[in-house]
């Protein structure tokens, strides 16, 4: 090859390189949105909308998020609870907000939450590896009711309930926790914790989580028995 | 199912990404608990997973038909960017439930299911091949 083809070949291999860097960072197929809200404790920043649809690969049916269902027990034993949570918009007055998302997690009778990984090699079945997560989507009235177990607890934490709400397209709206009434008469101290008791327990007072709570905005409602099953009850504001 | 774990990703990842990380990478080395991630997204592959219906998909036996049966998994999300889907990739290997080796019968392992022995000390065997991306991962020898 004569030099100055050589160099020409190389000049057009340098010229498409940005094309395929080009190609590696195309953002078109997201649109990144940046929303910033500041809560009591700090600042949370989401960045996301909801991915493209793609071709549908060796499956027959679009399958939605495992965690989209109402009953999250996945055959975890427990007493039952039933969790009605209300969703409002603090930027409209503390009207319900329809058609936001709602993720709640929380761990089972001894303090485990479903989680594994982050270690090498693992592998798991994978008909109850979600125990215990759940999202739906609000109605109406604002409102998700999950079915669910009682949560256990676990050494340094009050008993809880982890909430993430989002906007429908997948924007961070809040992340929270719900808190348990205690002392006498409660539904915590009639599940006494499960086998383990409450002993070396963490009151929301001492928690370090709730105990700046002292109005009492992340502690729920909690009725009913152990025979028959608990019912919570818990309203947030979301700045949507 | 490359969609939905995306968008799983963008959705839970904002729980960790309080200070604007883009890479899995970043939110990995800079946030404590970012590591469960990958198990979170997994999340979105388990209805998909059902519609398997027990089969490995895509090994087949010498008569074309899903030969191995799994109840176990594991996910990786080896990479994400919350700006850039193109940057997302993962990982899902499926763990065989055990099968008795026999014999090799020219390039196919001839195997049979523990859980279904025949009458009288007969096998219902099947004939399969290793084959790319299809490995052996445990070995136990029988007595």
């Amino acid at each position: 090859m004569e030099r100055k083809y050589f160099l020409k070949s190389l000049l057009a291999g340098v010229a498409s390189a940005p094309a395929l860097l080009a190609a590696c960072s195309k953002e078109d197929t997201v649109t990144p949105t940046t929303s910033t809200t500041t809560t009591g404790t700090g600042t949370t920043s989401g960045s996301c909308t909801v991915a493209p649809t793609e071709t549908e690969g060796p499956f027959p049916t679009h399958s939605p998020s495992s965690y989209v269902r109402a009953d999250i027990t996945d055959g975890k034993a427990g007493y039952k609870l039933t969790a009605t949570l209300t969703v409002t918009n603090s930027n409209n007055g503390c009207a319900a907000l329809a058609g936001v998302l709602v993720d709640i997690w929380h761990c089972d009778t001894e303090g485990n939450y479903s989680e594994y990984g982050g270690s090498g090699m693992q592998s798991v079945n994978y008909t109850a590896v979600h125990f215990l997560r759940g999202r739906q989507t609000t109605d109406a009235k604002g409102q998700v009711v999950f079915t669910s177990i009682f949560p256990g607890w676990y050494t340094g934490r009050a008993t809880h309930i982890h909430v993430h709400v989002y906007t429908a397209s997948g924007t961070s709206l809040k992340i929270t926790q719900i808190a348990f009434p205690e002392g006498t008469g409660t539904a915590l101290a009639a599940v006494n914790g499960y086998a383990k008791g409450l002993t070396g327990y963490t009151t929301n007072k001492n928690d370090n989580v709730f105990s700046d709570d002292t109005a009492g905005v992340e502690l729920a409602t909690v009725t009913g028995s152990t025979s028959a099953g608990f019912q919570l009850a818990f309203t947030l504001a979301v700045p949507a | 199912m490359f969609a939905a774990t995306y968008q799983e990703f963008c959705l839970q990842g904002q729980y960790f990404n309080q200070q604007r990380h883009r890479s899995l990478a970043e939110l990995l080395e800079h946030v404590p608990g970012a590591a469960q991630l990958p198990f979170l997204v997994s999340g979105a592959v388990r209805g998909y997973l059902q519609q398997l219906g027990g089969w490995v998909p895509g090994i087949v036996d010498n008569l074309g038909q899903s030969c191995l049966r799994f109840s176990q998994f594991e996910f990786e999300l080896l990479a994400s960017d919350v700006l850039d889907q193109a940057q997302h990739r993962l990982a899902i290997s499926f763990y065989s439930e055990p099968l008795v080796w026999h014999d090799t019968v020219g390039p196919y392992l001839l195997v049979s299911d523990p859980a279904a022995a025949g009458p009288a000390g007969a096998f219902t065997t099947r004939l399969f091949q290793l084959q790319p991306y299809l490995a052996i991962h445990s070995l136990q020898v029988l007595p």
